[in-house]
């Protein structure tokens, strides 16, 4: 189960976080097989070893953690701090 | 019949999307369907027709964005800019998908693995290259004109074998994918109904749609031809072998 979950009443599907998590080649973040064709995110999420989505994140509370259904956007300190906002190679 | 009626984009609209209907019946694409459903389609092979898909979705960047200059300050009504800004997202998407589904499955590991991956390469003297240079070219022609081209064109076509693999294929994600875009590409088609009815309505303007949509349509043909024969491991086509109707006069 992905740690990190898309919260469809607040994401703006500006696709930011699908742009960065591909471009680390995590590819957690997908275009799901629906007419609505939402982000979602799947199980290659490596949350919370990796933030890298939830540094480019525009909206507010969009982002959330799965298990508890915290806001992460803007993240809280002790979740985007220096040494682990950005990931280490996969 | 004639055009010259009251609302002569109507009428083009409509005998456009008739038009392409027809080519729409049966499609060179549907024999890699035939080849799934007789489960003759090895993993592989379902890489090759995504990987060729992919490139075909991905090279549409080049072509709006060449397109996109020729949108001239208010030519059109902001319903054309906005249309044509949704159009490209929708495109956009598709592309997205179809990387993500390939990636999935691990066919390839890295988003850059698959651009360097020979079954996703865009190569310019290809049935590809010439239906891509041929969408390209249409940045000469107004917006109204090649909307008319391309979405009463090879977008209806699209929309149909899209519709059959969407009903018929079975691999359950792949099916997936090609249901969940049926409504995008679609309503690229009603757009087109749209802007033609609503723009092109003199008779110069008439005849170089039909007359480039005749051309688009034989080319996205061809890519289709391509892309099968690709996926299902025939040699390519010999000089002549392959010919589509298309009388433009």
């Amino acid at each position: 189960m992905p740690g990190l979950r898309i919260d469809h009443e607040k994401c703006t599907e500006c696709r930011m976080c699908y742009v960065v998590c591909r471009e680390i080649n995590i590819n957690a973040v997908v275009v799901s097989p629906t007419s609505q064709h939402l982000l979602e995110i799947d199980g290659r999420c490596t949350y919370p070893k990796c933030t890298v989505c939830l540094m480019y994140c525009p909206a507010e509370g969009s982002i959330v953690e799965a298990d508890t259904g915290r806001s992460l956007v803007p993240p809280p300190p002790e979740v985007w701090t220096e040494d682990l906002r950005w990931p280490r190679q996969p | 019949m004639s055009l010259s009626t009251v609302n002569a984009g109507a009428a083009l609209a409509d005998q456009l999307r008739k038009q392409s209907e027809q080519d729409a019946a049966v499609t060179p694409i549907d024999a890699v369907l035939d080849a799934a459903r007789a489960q003759n389609l090895t993993g592989d092979q379902c890489f090759r027709l995504l990987a060729r898909l992919w490139t075909l979705k991905r090279m549409m960047y080049y072509v709006y964005g060449g397109w996109a200059q020729g949108i001239n300050l208010n030519e059109y009504p902001p319903a054309v800019a906005y249309l044509f800004g949704k159009q490209i997202y929708d495109e956009s998407t598709q592309e997205m998908q179809l990387c993500d589904e390939i990636l999935r499955r691990r066919w390839a590991r890295t988003q850059k693995q698959l651009f360097a991956h020979s079954y996703a390469q865009f190569g310019t003297a290809t049935r590809t290259g010439a239906y891509i240079f041929c969408l390209r070219a249409l940045a000469n022609y107004p917006q109204n004109i090649r909307i008319a081209a391309l979405n009463l064109g090879p977008k209806v076509i699209e929309l149909a074998w899209t519709e059959r693999f969407a009903k018929l294929f079975p691999d359950e994600a792949v099916h997936a994918l090609f249901q969940s875009q049926l409504a995008e590409t679609r309503s690229h088609v009603l757009m087109g109904k749209l802007q033609v009815e609503r723009f092109v309505q003199k008779e110069v303007d008439i005849e170089l749609a039909r007359r480039l949509c005749v051309e688009t349509r034989r080319d996205y043909l061809f890519f289709l031809e391509e892309a099968a024969r690709f996926v299902l491991g025939m040699e390519e086509e010999k000089p002549g072998e392959v010919t589509v109707s298309g009388d433009i006069d």
